[in-house]
């Protein structure tokens, strides 16, 4: 297996964190609300699918700097096509999940050569009346934890203070953390809907999309919606025991979807 | 020393039962609650009592503003100031505030304002709040990771817009006008006086040190939690090189006065009760979204009024339903924040006259506040118990207090109005309704 690799790239004014693992296919990775902490399964899983994942981490994410712009999503999309630049990931197979595959969608629909495939798992982006979003925000942290997963336990690297850490060393940990979360609150607030059905239409990259059967922000019902919206859907997959960070509860499990995914005839760049 | 009859005109008819059938007070507060008689009688209640304030000792009457809650019933404070700007003609009147980034665009928050101060002659303090999380986060969907830049670029756009002398244009990040031309004009020159509202925020303690503005906390708990962020403020003065103006700080006290004491513990236990544990009953995760807190002030581990009042109420309401109580609410049980605890802890001021002079003087003092916003009515309080604790404190508690802080400093954030003789006052009589005709 290979081992993780951190960078710390400049993109524009950030500092963009990236990590690497795996090898194999060579796959990008984008965060979904909680970003890629160290230790996030999806990374450990990465290997044994086959696959070499670069995964970036969005300004504010993670240890990526915050960034001042981000006043509408189109800040965040011209975020997104520049880190795709920056890390090689332009014109590869990309596995999204919740916010990220959000910004992703936007991206593709604006630039079609952004991404050869994109796998979103779970995205968020479009809303119904009837069948509402859950608010991952109105309510405390220990309730959000919960709505996340159907483990709470797998999403400790995000939640749960590194044992051994303290002092100042901590605070800054416990800063970065909510910095992280004040960057996923700004992509979904007040909800998660900022046109995108407006412009789905135009996205033409094949997509597959994943979606965990106990998912509580996103319904499954969800699931239909974007299959309907979206032109060219290449399957749609369901996750037993997963919520909606489906790459926190099933790590290998969508690592094998992904692989199947970049695996099919013409699916690779 | 200045005082002002603070407000902030509760719902006053939620049931008993309120905190354990309900999650929240605030957002989501159930809307079949609301009888618009009730609503009607409360409003003219508290106008009366404002507007009673303003005769009986108060140097001014303060407003503010909250959303979709059972907290506050002033959605607009403006509506309330206009009311009384006519009917209070020698009172100082405090919007405090206007939350700036709720106006699109803001230059409405400057036009109230200004009319206001024409109205009145100059008698406006311009409170300027982010506001809670409930009220600008949840009720009006602003983006937390945004809100107080955005807050902060409308501040700058009302101040250039009333104290320009040109019509400019306002190429702001959220504020894009090709004409600002704000009418009428604040008739204080340059401008009203700038209050701003704080709860517990260290980045606000800087903002308010640096640029000469008041710093007023407004607390739910009193003058004895309140020394901690109130001293976080004069650091940060100090720092800077400042002089600690104690009229450069503002601090707001829940006051419950009666002729005696055991007359105080027995008229004011209902209404104290129904403000801590009904009023302040907000649900916890309404209190901190990602990104209102300033990493300072995450970093700083300073926890913010309305988050505190948010946990303690949260926590209660699940110990409760761990162990339900026989008591009612307004016995307060275990679970409940007991009239006893309030007053101990300084959440209230409790006494005769002469023990409230004496707790409000070591209030100012040790605090350093120059301006005091007296909360005489909370709750559910009836109409003649707020007179009764108004006219006490205005008539014997504020006369021991004037000229506090007077000789040794300059008080440069209270209103200049017009002189008295040059103010046009309300004028009803048959001559000049004719004349106007």
């Amino acid at each position: 297996m290979a081992a993780d690799v951190i960078d710390r790239l400049p993109v524009g004014d950030d500092r963009i964190v990236v990590q690497r693992a795996g090898a194999g296919t060579p796959v990008g990775y984008l965060h979904g609300m909680i970003g890629t902490p160290p230790g996030a399964p999806i990374l450990a899983a990465a290997d044994e699918a086959g696959l070499a994942v670069t995964a970036p981490c969005l300004p504010g994410f993670s240890g990526s700097s915050p960034t001042q712009q981000r006043r509408h999503i189109h800040d965040w999309l011209f975020h997104l096509s520049s880190i795709v630049d920056a890390t090689d990931l332009a014109g590869r197979p990309v596995v999204a999940c919740s916010i990220g595959a959000m910004v992703a969608v936007e991206l593709a629909a604006i630039r079609p050569e952004a991404f050869s495939q994109l796998i979103l798992v779970a995205p968020l982006g479009l809303w119904d009346d009837d069948d509402p979003v859950t608010d991952p925000y109105a309510t405390t942290l220990s309730v959000q934890r919960r709505l996340l997963t159907k483990d709470p336990t797998v999403t400790a690297p995000f939640f749960d203070d590194p044992p051994g850490m303290d002092g100042d060393e901590l605070v800054e940990y416990g800063v970065a953390r909510y910095e992280t979360r004040t960057a996923a609150a700004s992509l979904v607030w007040p909800l998660p809907d900022h046109g995108l059905s407006d412009r789905i239409h135009r996205v033409e990259t094949p997509v597959t999309l994943i979606w965990g059967t106990d998912d509580q922000l996103a319904p499954l019902s969800y699931l239909d919606r974007w299959a309907a919206a979206l032109p060219n859907v290449v399957a749609a997959h369901t996750v037993a025991d997963a919520g909606h960070l489906v790459d926190w509860d099933r790590p290998a499990t969508v690592t094998r979807l992904v692989a199947d995914a970049v695996d099919e005839p013409g699916s690779r760049p | 020393m200045k005082t002002a009859f603070f407000h902030l005109m509760p719902y006053p008819d939620l049931p008993d039962d309120f905190p354990e059938t309900h999650r929240s007070v605030w957002v989501e507060i159930d809307p079949g609650l609301y009888d618009p008689k009730v609503g009607h009688r409360a409003y003219n209640d508290y106008i009366d009592e404002l507007e009673y304030a303003a005769s009986v000792g108060f140097d001014a009457v303060g407003v503010n503003e909250h959303h979709s809650n059972g907290y506050g019933l002033m959605p607009s404070p403006n509506i309330i100031a206009a009311s009384l700007s006519r009917a209070c003609p020698d009172t100082t009147i405090i919007v405090l505030g206007d939350s700036v980034a709720l106006y699109n665009p803001p230059l409405r928050v400057a036009e109230e304002l200004a009319m206001l101060d024409a109205i009145t002659g100059g008698r406006m303090v311009a409170g300027f709040p982010v506001g809670s999380p409930m009220d600008v986060i949840y009720a009006y969907g602003q983006n937390p990771a945004t809100v107080r830049e955005r807050y902060h670029e409308g501040v700058e756009l009302i101040t250039r817009a009333w104290t320009s002398d040109e019509v400019f244009s306002f190429n702001g990040k959220y504020n894009k006008l090709r004409y600002v031309n704000v009418w009428p004009r604040p008739v204080q020159d340059p401008h009203p006086p700038i209050w701003i509202p704080g709860g517990g925020s260290v980045d606000t303690w800087d903002w308010c040190a640096e640029n000469d503005l008041v710093y007023c906390y407004l607390s739910y708990f009193g003058y004895r939690a309140g020394l901690k962020t109130m001293q976080g403020f004069w650091n940060r003065v100090k720092e800077l090189g400042k002089e600690p103006n104690p009229f450069q700080g503002g601090f707001a006290q829940f006051i419950a006065c009666a002729e005696t004491e055991a007359e105080a513990w027995e008229l004011y236990r209902e209404p104290a009760e129904y403000f801590f544990n009904t009023c302040l009953h907000v649900y916890a995760g309404y209190a901190d979204p990602p990104g209102y807190k300033t990493p300072n002030t995450v970093r700083a581990g300073v926890e913010g009024m309305v988050e505190r009042a948010a946990r303690e109420a949260t926590a209660r309401a699940e110990a409760k339903a761990a162990k339900p109580e026989k008591k009612g609410p307004l016995s307060a049980g275990p679970n409940q924040l007991s009239f006893e605890d309030m007053v101990e802890k300084g959440y209230v001021i409790l006494g005769d006259p002469t023990q409230v002079t004496e707790q409000v003087n070591e209030l100012c003092l040790n605090l350093n506040v120059g301006h005091l916003m007296v909360l005489a009515h909370f709750g559910n309080m009836s109409k003649d118990l707020v007179k009764y604790n108004t006219k006490l404190i205005g008539q014997k508690v504020l006369p021991e207090l004037r000229g506090l802080f007077e000789d040794e400093w300059e008080d440069r954030w209270w209103p200049k109005p017009m002189a008295a003789e040059q103010r046009q006052l309300r004028d009803l009589s048959p001559s000049s309704l004719e004349a106007g005709i």
